[in-house]
């Protein structure tokens, strides 16, 4: 032991990425732009793609254009991430101060967040006018849910005898705040962000979509109306390349402040020490979420004292679904729209946990293809698979199989980098126990590393539920004209608001009743197959 | 009589108890003196509830039952002072915070100056000199233990809790830590209490030893080691040693069989 500053090699802590994965990485993006280039020239003359080349001559032709747009977009993006993380970081503080508040705090955050864009667009744009109101406050509802979930995972994750030291010293809670969980906490919060950057420019690209002024996501919207390829290509891979510096950056700089590397899956928090998770308590839970959605929902209107014509509170809603005379249509054109919408929702998700979970597991089969394939599924889940959405629909039509293929890609990717995580994670010592009896990589696969990444794969499957809605919404919305987000879309344009509120509460309803339905099953696979992670 | 602040506590524990929520009897009713300046040695089986006497005594655990005097004085008020220190099995190291930022934490909770040279001193004297910069992570475990020794020396305290500070690390490692560590709270005159279940490891550091039985922790031998100090690991080949190691093990022995036969009688 030679004493001395430490050399950076030392950090066993932190794992880098190796310069080998980095170049695997690399060479995997080369082969996906040549094979692009060659379809593109292929399909040439078709309207269904443009290939890099063009791609890059439209930007180049249009520089001064798709700057300005470019500009429009993250500068509201940028106000959307800083008001959505602060907004998270103030929930995550009322949970820790108030331990019995954070299941209220957790359910009211996740309805919330369930609230599906392309409704809250509208309305928003109807509420504060043209301006970049509604494109901030997107990009703001896109983050804070994703930020607030590690959060409160981390505000708690440090081991016991860390606060024992603080106590030993005589000092409080507030000493415990500031030197062990804020900074034990830090490497969930870049976590958060990290997901966050992508997330803001995807909703202010929504809110754009709604008749904003400027933005990339309004020249997205003249570019599908004209069906102009070039420049729809042009705009998506502008967006996606945005999206994916902006999800390495941030990444980049968790690695220069932190010691240890953010987690890659966002772990349900812990409920508080002390509290039963019975169904009673669930129950109660539950109730005490609907009556704050209801209390804000309502008071909220009264406060600001929104004109009753496109405001409608909970009363005029449960009035337009049950007693109201035309009730009746109401409740059927819902259901029917509803059930469009579920039948390529339901197997778009499935197909894009299957194939995530698929993949992840044949990739340790073939771990060659592994170390190529990670960096690049890291970069791609940064992907705002929504302002995606026109190529997918460009190429596979408007039709159902466009849909639930965006469905399928939106859960993919996030799923597989979960799994390949999972995967990782089995303990050493037990696969040296499946070795000492020469197990064949089959059998260590059943036995031992599938159940390891089944907590990853849950994780993932229930942040996916949202993601998922808004999928489907957006593509519903912007292309295929049936379901619940065309619906939603053909009431705002024509003013019918007691339709656009139901909609706009059954779907937040029901996407977060399908988040906590995963989670319940999450928690169960969680018990069994993690139990340090589900105390 | 005013008690001299700068001079070492005693503790008195009367009738101290613990029983956790639920119904689990950690520790029966226990009357302890412990003298000022003296090392004593806390010895049971793994998890007989030694540890969480110490807890109590480091005020981290509200007894169920009795109380602990601290100079007399409830040990709230020692804490306030910051007038002891724990160190913990674990080492518990803030992982972000480099030896020397750890050492400058314990003094900053404990509302100390911060000197540079007295903590270059103290890193030195654990034998860490070189590593005051390094990160936990970039440690051995024996190193680690030293770096919490020094965070846990660092306030001067007059009432060390040393709960198996040796626990986590190989048995060479932990003879040498043993040897190393201890001489420099001798030094200081402080009042200790290890937890050990390392019986050579007690009888080589302490002044007494109090064996206590499988769970509920109960005393069960209360041992005097009258040996001179400053000792060395050849002592550990003296008579006088084996024969208190042999009167530890035979206290231990007669522990477990009691908790045998109560268990036989049910």
């Amino acid at each position: 032991m030679t004493p001395g500053p430490m050399t950076p090699g030392m950090t066993a802590a932190q794992p880098r990425p190796a310069t080998g994965s980095r170049r695997a990485g690399l060479a995997g993006l080369g082969v996906i732009v040549l094979g692009w280039e060659a379809l593109g020239h292929l399909l040439g003359g078709t309207f269904l793609l443009a290939p890099p080349s063009a791609v890059v001559g439209y930007l180049v032709e249009n520089h001064a254009l798709m700057g300005r747009a470019l500009a429009a977009t993250l500068t509201n993006a940028l106000a959307g991430f800083v008001l959505g993380n602060l907004a998270a970081i103030a929930l995550a503080a009322l949970a820790l101060i108030w331990p019995a508040a954070q299941r209220v705090v957790t359910g009211v955050a996740l309805v919330i967040f369930c609230l599906p864009l392309v409704a809250t667009g509208p309305i928003l744009r109807v509420l504060m006018g043209p301006g970049d109101g509604p494109q901030i406050v997107l990009a703001a509802l896109a983050v804070y849910y994703t930020t607030l979930i590690p959060l409160l995972v981390g505000l708690r994750a440090a081991p016991s005898s860390w606060f024992d030291l603080v106590r030993s010293y005589g000092r409080g809670r507030l000493a415990a705040l500031v030197h062990v969980r804020m900074r034990a906490a830090l490497p969930y919060l870049f976590a958060g962000l990290q997901i966050a950057a992508p997330a803001a420019i995807l909703g202010a690209m929504v809110g754009e979509f709604t008749g904003a002024e400027r933005g990339i996501g309004v020249l997205t919207v003249r570019a599908m109306r004209g069906l102009d390829v070039e420049m729809t290509w042009a705009i998506a891979t502008l967006a996606t390349g945005v999206a994916v510096m902006a999800y390495l950056g941030i990444g980049l700089l968790a690695r220069r402040v932190l010691t240890d590397a953010p987690p890659m899956i966002l772990a349900p928090p812990a409920e508080p020490r002390g509290r039963s998770a019975g169904l009673a308590a669930a129950l109660l839970g539950a109730v005490s979420v609907l009556a704050v959605v209801v209390l804000l929902w309502g008071g909220g209107l009264a406060l600001f004292g929104v004109n009753p014509f496109f405001a409608k509170g909970p009363e005029d809603v449960l009035a337009a679904l049950f007693w109201q005379p035309d009730a009746a249509q109401t409740r059927a054109t819902l259901g029917e729209a509803l059930v469009e919408t579920g039948v390529l929702l339901i197997p778009g998700y499935l197909a894009g946990l299957i194939a995530g979970a698929g993949l992840a597991i044949a990739f340790t089969l073939l771990p060659r293809l592994a170390i190529t394939a990670m960096p690049l599924a890291i970069a791609l889940r940064s992907v705002p698979i929504v302002t995606t959405a026109p190529l997918i629909v460009l190429m596979l039509g408007r039709g159902a199989v466009g849909t639930v293929a965006l469905v399928a890609v939106m859960v993919f990717f996030p799923t597989l980098v979960a799994c390949l995580h999972g995967l990782r994670q089995t303990p050493g010592q037990v696969t040296d126990v499946f070795d000492s009896y020469a197990a064949g990589p089959l059998q260590r696969l059943v036995r031992l590393q599938i159940p390891a990444m089944l907590p990853a794969f849950f994780a993932a499957a229930r942040m996916a539920v949202p993601a998922a809605v808004l999928a489907v919404t957006v593509v519903e919305w912007l292309a295929t004209g049936i379901g619940i987000g065309t619906l939603m879309a053909l009431s705002a344009s024509v003013s019918d608001h007691d339709m656009l509120w139901s909609a706009v509460a059954l779907v937040a309803a029901l996407s977060a009743l399908g988040y906590a339905a995963v989670g319940a099953v999450e928690a169960r696979v969680l018990h069994i197959y993690a139990p340090e992670q589900s105390r | 009589m005013v008690p001299d602040p700068a001079a070492p506590p005693g503790v008195v524990c009367t009738g101290l108890a613990k029983t956790w929520a639920g119904g689990l009897v950690a520790v029966r009713p226990t009357d302890l003196v412990l003298k000022p300046g003296q090392t004593t040695a806390f010895v049971g089986p793994s998890g007989c509830g030694k540890s969480t006497l110490l807890r109590m005594i480091a005020g981290l655990e509200q007894p169920s039952a009795g109380h602990v005097l601290i100079d007399g004085k409830p040990p709230a008020e020692t804490l306030r002072k910051a007038g002891l220190s724990v160190a913990f099995q674990d080492p518990s190291l803030l992982p972000w915070r480099s030896v020397r930022g750890n050492i400058e934490l314990a003094l900053s909770l404990a509302r100390r100056p911060v000197n540079r040279a007295s903590v270059d001193q103290l890193i030195a004297l654990v034998g860490l000199q070189g590593f005051a910069e390094a990160r936990p992570a970039e440690l051995s475990g024996g190193m680690r233990q030293r770096a919490a020794i020094a965070r846990a020396l660092a306030t001067e305290p007059q009432l060390l809790l040393l709960d198996e500070p040796f626990g986590a690390v190989d048995e060479l490692t932990r003879q040498q830590l043993a040897q190393d560590l201890p001489r420099i709270w001798e030094a200081r005159g402080t009042t200790t209490v290890l937890v050990t279940h390392s019986v050579t490891e007690a009888v080589m550091l302490s002044d007494r030893v109090i064996v206590f039985s499988p769970r509920p922790a109960e005393v069960i031998a209360d041992i005097a080691i009258d040996l001179a100090r400053p000792r060395s690991a050849q002592d550990a080949r003296q008579p006088r040693f084996a024969a208190l190691v042999e009167d530890v093990f035979a206290a231990l022995t007669r522990g477990a069989a009691l908790r045998d036969a109560a268990l036989a009688a049910q």
